[in-house]
């Protein structure tokens, strides 16, 4: 008798998923759902942030369900690459602007004009800079969620032990070379004695604490023909200021002591550049102080380097799912203010323009930097010239080659890596 | 239906499963490599691929970075065959040694090899961490300068041998210690009649036959050092300077982060014919003890 209950109750059971995985319960009442699948690479703590909005969404709007796949950054490109090409590709997902160049030769993007014509978007509230990056052949093939600059992080205790403060006794983070320089050398040597474990400023990830300041001193990607120009004079400048901050001036660690952001972490390091992004890593920490500040104008000019995040859509899909990853997208670049508390900087003015936003003392300070702000070069091969300048920065910092004749190599590399790409992008079989 | 018809069926029915997999991610990507190899396919540009022959052969033979990787993954084996056979040699003797115990010690050192890599490399990340790392914390303790294990160009290598000599060494012990214990007594006895004993025993009788099964570890594990990847990308990402990129994270990075399939294909191809030499080395050797 009681395993013929249990067996009642495991086939009820099994009906009642099976009508409720069906949609049968929603066209009945004449609402199909609609199912959205949106992946992005928010593995951290912005990945929380992203499904608390994504909960709100499904909510409002019970005629679509979004669900998100989180692929760690590492990988996602390929993964999304390989589904996308093959016409399997999620409905909604995320590129980084810098990677959209390789999204749109690939021929999966959709174009999205329409949403910013008569779909919500307004065009006017974000910056010429940031919609340049969608822009492609006419079309715009995404809307940018966010803007995230790199920036200056300080631990304002190592700073006023310095005694780095303005008038009011707070805390003041650098804003030109020499307080710069002065700060890194008064938090390593912050009662004029040297402790070996402890480091005014470190290096991060090279490959982009050096593309942060290289526009600073006037350097630059391309040339105007859209050849490589890693080797040009205000590259240099800026790679041997980083280089002498290690081999002559001592104010950075050795390269294998790999302090970098976890020296930050750990209190031993009193300042790095780094993206606004890491602000959800520091948000778990206890008991570390630190402010967000643009970067300090180490050369001529002020100037960093920044990426977004561009909400795209897949070619291919149907009038219904086109018109709810539509609504999706309107609705996360709406509500960006929320996503910017996992530690970024909204795209949309009138976002940024808020008391909310005003209060979120990192992202503000970062945000300050977007007038000037510079986006990696809009070429195919983007991975194959980051790779050249790491490089580059590396046998730099380690001593190895000055940054004249390291940053030839890396110019003569990517200037390769560009030929070979454009031969073999032109006709089929490469027509080299 | 005959009784042979029968087994001959169930004989397929039991490879099937496996034959099945084989077909599906062995011989088919193998086909599907040989297709690529000689096609300019950047999945960047779809529209844009077509036959090219040996071209990115031609191209992969001249690339700079292949014969730098080609020379990392060399100097791996150099540094790895040697080190693992002769660590696995002196565990399996030691092993073999033992009067009492002997299971629970197998056991014991053969626990890292059932390990997954990831979990090794994550492992070993830990003990290799310049700040707050074990080995540090120990050499700290010695009154000793702390060491880069994996950030400088010189330490990084020796250091990934290190983890995989701990991650692989067990299983070799383990197939030597089998091959030591297949020797039949009675050779013992009589070299020992004969005055052979310890070294001049090993070199005289147990070394000469054993060398099938260590023909069979030196070739296996040559052959796995040349597909020399995980380790690396796990422990340095193929730093510093790409000191431990080897041809296999050379090969992925240019087919996932290049997306360049034609010439990743034929890359791998090349390592496919330097790898298949060893393969018909062993085969050759094998026959030739066997004869």
């Amino acid at each position: 008798m009681r395993i013929r209950q249990a067996l009642y109750g495991l086939l009820a059971t099994i009906l009642a998923i099976l009508v409720v995985r069906s949609g049968w319960i929603g066209a009945v009442r004449g609402r199909p759902q609609t199912e959205i699948s949106f992946w992005n690479g928010f593995t951290g703590p912005d990945g929380r942030v992203m499904l608390e909005l994504i909960r709100r969404f499904n909510r409002e709007n019970p005629d679509l369900k979004v669900s998100m796949q989180r692929i760690a950054w590492g990988t996602y490109y390929n993964k999304l690459m390989v589904a996308a090409v093959n016409g399997r590709g999620p409905h909604v997902f995320v590129i980084h602007a810098s990677a959209l160049p390789r999204m749109h030769r690939a021929g999966f993007l959709e174009p999205m004009d329409s949403l910013y014509r008569e779909g919500g978007v307004p065009e006017e509230d974000f910056e010429p800079i940031v919609l340049r990056t969608t822009e492609f052949d006419g079309h715009r093939v995404g809307v940018p969620l966010d803007i995230h600059p790199q920036g200056l992080y300080c631990n304002t205790d190592m700073l006023r032990e310095a005694g780095i403060v303005d008038e009011r006794g707070r805390p003041k983070p650098p804003t030109n070379r020499e307080e710069f320089l002065r700060a890194a050398s008064l938090m390593m040597h912050p009662r004029g004695a040297a402790n070996p474990d402890r480091y005014g400023f470190a290096l991060t990830h090279w490959q982009n604490n050096y593309q942060s300041v290289f526009p600073q001193f006037g350097g630059r990607y391309l040339d105007e023909r859209g050849n490589a120009d890693l080797d040009n004079p205000g590259n240099v400048e800026a790679l041997e200021f980083l280089g002498r901050l290690r081999t002559e001036k001592r104010l950075i660690p050795p390269p294998d002591n790999q302090l970098g952001w976890i020296g930050f972490r750990q209190k031993k390091v009193g300042m790095v550049f780094d993206g606004v992004y890491m602000l959800g890593d520091l948000k778990r920490l206890e008991g570390l102080h630190y402010v967000g500040a643009p970067m300090p104008v180490l050369g001529h000019k002020p100037g960093t380097m920044a990426d977004s995040h561009i909400l795209c859509m897949r070619k291919g899909l149907s009038e219904r799912e086109r018109d709810g990853v539509a609504r999706f997208i309107r609705f996360l670049s709406e509500n960006s203010l929320d996503w910017a508390e996992a530690g970024q900087v909204p795209a949309r003015r009138s976002v940024r323009n808020t008391d909310r936003f005003r209060s979120m003392q990192v992202q503000y300070a970062f945000s300050k930097q977007i007038p000037y702000m510079v986006y990696p070069p809009r070429i195919v091969p983007l991975f194959e010239m980051g790779l050249e300048i790491n490089l580059a920065v590396e046998r730099v910092i380690r001593g190895r080659m000055g940054a004249k004749e390291s940053l030839r190599i890396a110019d003569e590399n990517a200037q390769k890596a560009i030929d070979r790409d454009r031969a073999e992008s032109q006709a089929p079989g490469g027509g080299r | 239906m005959s009784s042979r018809k029968t087994r001959a069926l169930l004989g397929w029915a039991y490879l099937l499963p496996y034959a099945t997999l084989f077909v599906l991610f062995v011989l088919v990507p193998i086909v599907v490599a040989a297709y690529l190899a000689v096609m300019q396919f950047d999945l960047t540009s779809p529209r844009s691929a077509g036959f090219v022959g040996f071209r990115n052969f031609v191209d992969a033979w001249k690339d700079e970075y292949l014969q730098r990787a080609f020379v990392v993954t060399a100097k791996f084996a150099a540094m790895m065959v040697p080190s693992l056979v002769v660590t696995a040699f002196a565990l399996a003797l030691g092993l073999n040694a033992m009067p009492r115990g002997r299971n629970t010690v197998r056991a014991l050192v053969f626990l890292p090899t059932m390990f997954t890599v990831a979990v090794t490399g994550i492992l070993w990340q830990w003990f290799y961490n310049l700040e707050f790392g074990l080995f540090n914390f120990i050499l700290r303790n010695l009154g000793l300068a702390p060491v880069p294990w994996l950030s400088d160009k010189n330490i990084a290598m020796p250091s990934i041998v290190l983890m995989s000599l701990w991650w692989t060494s067990g299983g070799t012990a383990v197939i030597l210690l089998a091959g030591l214990q297949n020797i039949p007594r009675m050779f013992h006895e009589a070299a020992a009649l004969d005055g052979a004993d310890g070294w001049r025993g090993f070199w005289s009788v147990t070394f000469p036959l054993l060398r099938p099964v260590v023909l069979f570890v030196v070739v296996t594990n040559l052959i796995g050092a040349f597909q020399f990847f995980p380790q690396a990308q796990l422990l340095t990402g193929g730093g510093p300077e790409l000191a431990t990129r080897g041809v296999v994270q050379y090969i992925y990075e240019t087919a996932f982060n290049g997306y360049r399939l034609g010439y990743a294909a034929a890359m791998s191809w090349m390592l496919a014919a330097v790898v298949a030499v060893f393969g018909f080395l062993q085969f050759w050797l094998m026959r030739k003890e066997a004869s």
